[in-house]
């Protein structure tokens, strides 16, 4: 089940995964990226033309956009339907008693003690 | 009658004990699907003794004594009065408690769905633009996973990937259905309360294990969780919540061992005490058919 180097992993990533994971990076950073940074911070030994295809279609859905008044060939994420998806999540969470409570998180909370082993443990990464 | 209806609600006492054990000893997803089966068996069967402890009222009712009389029979009551009276208000009470998950559970899948309206078909990622960091599985058709983009900024590349995987392994194996099956189970009988927390607990290290294996690396896997639960908790300093339970440092932990076996031996006696407690109420309805026709005809 394990890949064996992440060139393998990669190419057994699906079209769909990859589109979730470009966006994933879009999002994760505060300047508009270009799609070769896109490539070497997904890595995986992903193919450049691949990445230019994933954005091409994220940019049809309507879910990236060409950033104009900066880099030639960079895209950012479009805002405004993310604006909306965030208010309808806090309206959701706000209502109680809790619906999301319900579901799966990725994460808890931790106590004050638990989050001061976690840095320990993790205090060479970086974390 | 006297013995076989009451076994059910032993069972669910042996069951919420053996939980834990087994969600530390057994791979995590035979885990999680042996205690959400035996729950659900327990919780039916133990529903249905109720409804026979109550129906076994019947016997008390004026009208049957006196014809039973009439013809001779013996009543033989194996079920005192009061017993059946409080069966039939335990009834009450199960019915209550499960109308009122059952509801919770609609407004869940009702807000969930709000959520994605308006996403293109075929994306399986929606953002939220949030400062709270958050990322949740959403099930349906198709599932979607719900991320904050304050979560997405908190994390490197190759931990995006390992949260990424995690949501799409709580989709792949419909832990939703496990987690509401459990729920529901927990909802009629209470004493199942435990096994729901460990159902809960064993679904997400099921995703976590799920997710080392997609990006290959345990170590990775386990800092993606920690730096998710130390920014969400940088977040809502004053959210006491879920504080007691230790799930993501107990997750971490078990992400720095070895993966516990699926060993079968371990967990086939957790299915077979449901089993037992299906075979036991069925066995209770016959002798209670058997009874009331008796003296009835």
């Amino acid at each position: 089940m394990a890949g064996t180097g992440s060139r393998g992993r990669a190419e057994r990533r699906s079209a769909g995964e990859l589109e979730s994971e470009v966006l994933a990076a879009l999002w994760a950073t505060e300047h508009p990226l270009t799609p070769a940074e896109i490539q070497s911070e997904i890595g995986g030994g992903l193919a450049y033309n691949t990445v230019h295809t994933i954005l091409k279609r994220l940019y049809d859905k309507g879910l990236v956009l060409r950033d104009a008044d900066g880099r030639r060939g960079a895209y950012r994420p479009a805002k405004n339907a993310a604006q909306l998806t965030a208010e309808a999540m806090h309206e959701a969470l706000d209502r109680g008693p809790d619906p999301i409570a319900a579901l799966q998180q990725f994460v808890s909370g931790l106590s004050p003690e638990e989050e001061r082993a976690l840095r320990n443990l993790f205090a060479g990464d970086g974390v | 009658m006297r013995f076989d209806v009451y076994t059910p609600l032993l069972v669910a006492l042996l069951l919420s004990p053996a939980a834990p054990v087994i969600g530390r000893r057994v791979a995590p997803a035979l885990a999680a699907r042996v205690l959400t089966s035996a729950a659900v068996l327990t919780a039916a069967a133990t529903t249905w003794s109720l409804v026979l402890l109550t129906t076994a009222l019947l016997g008390d009712a004026p009208p049957v004594v006196r014809e039973a009389r009439a013809d001779g029979h013996r009543l033989a009551d194996p079920v005192p009065e009061v017993i059946g009276v409080a069966a039939c208000l335990a009834l009450v009470v199960v019915v209550w408690r499960v109308q009122r998950a059952v509801r919770a559970e609609r407004a869940t899948r009702r807000a969930l769905r709000r959520l994605c309206e308006g996403q293109p078909r075929d994306t399986e990622l929606v953002v939220a633009a949030s400062a709270v960091p958050q990322a949740f599985a959403i099930p349906g058709r198709p599932g979607r996973i719900l991320v904050t983009s304050a979560m997405l900024s908190a994390l490197a590349p190759a931990e995006r990937r390992v949260l990424l995987a995690h949501e799409r392994a709580h989709l792949a194996h419909r832990h939703g259905r496990l987690v509401t099956a459990v729920t529901l189970a927990a909802a009629a009988n209470p004493l199942l309360g435990p096994v729901r927390s460990a159902v809960t607990f064993l679904v997400e290290r099921w995703a976590d294990e799920q997710a080392a294996s997609a990006v290959g690396d345990r170590g990775t896997t386990a800092r993606a969780l920690a730096r998710a639960a130390l920014s969400a908790g940088r977040a809502r300093p004053s959210c006491a919540l879920n504080f007691t339970d230790r799930a993501v440092t107990r997750r971490i932990a078990a992400l720095r061992t070895t993966p516990p076996p699926p060993r079968w031996p371990t967990a086939a006696p957790v299915l077979a005490l449901g089993a037992l407690a299906a075979l036991f109420a069925a066995d209770a309805t016959t002798d209670l058919v058997t009874l009331l026709s008796d003296a009835l005809t």
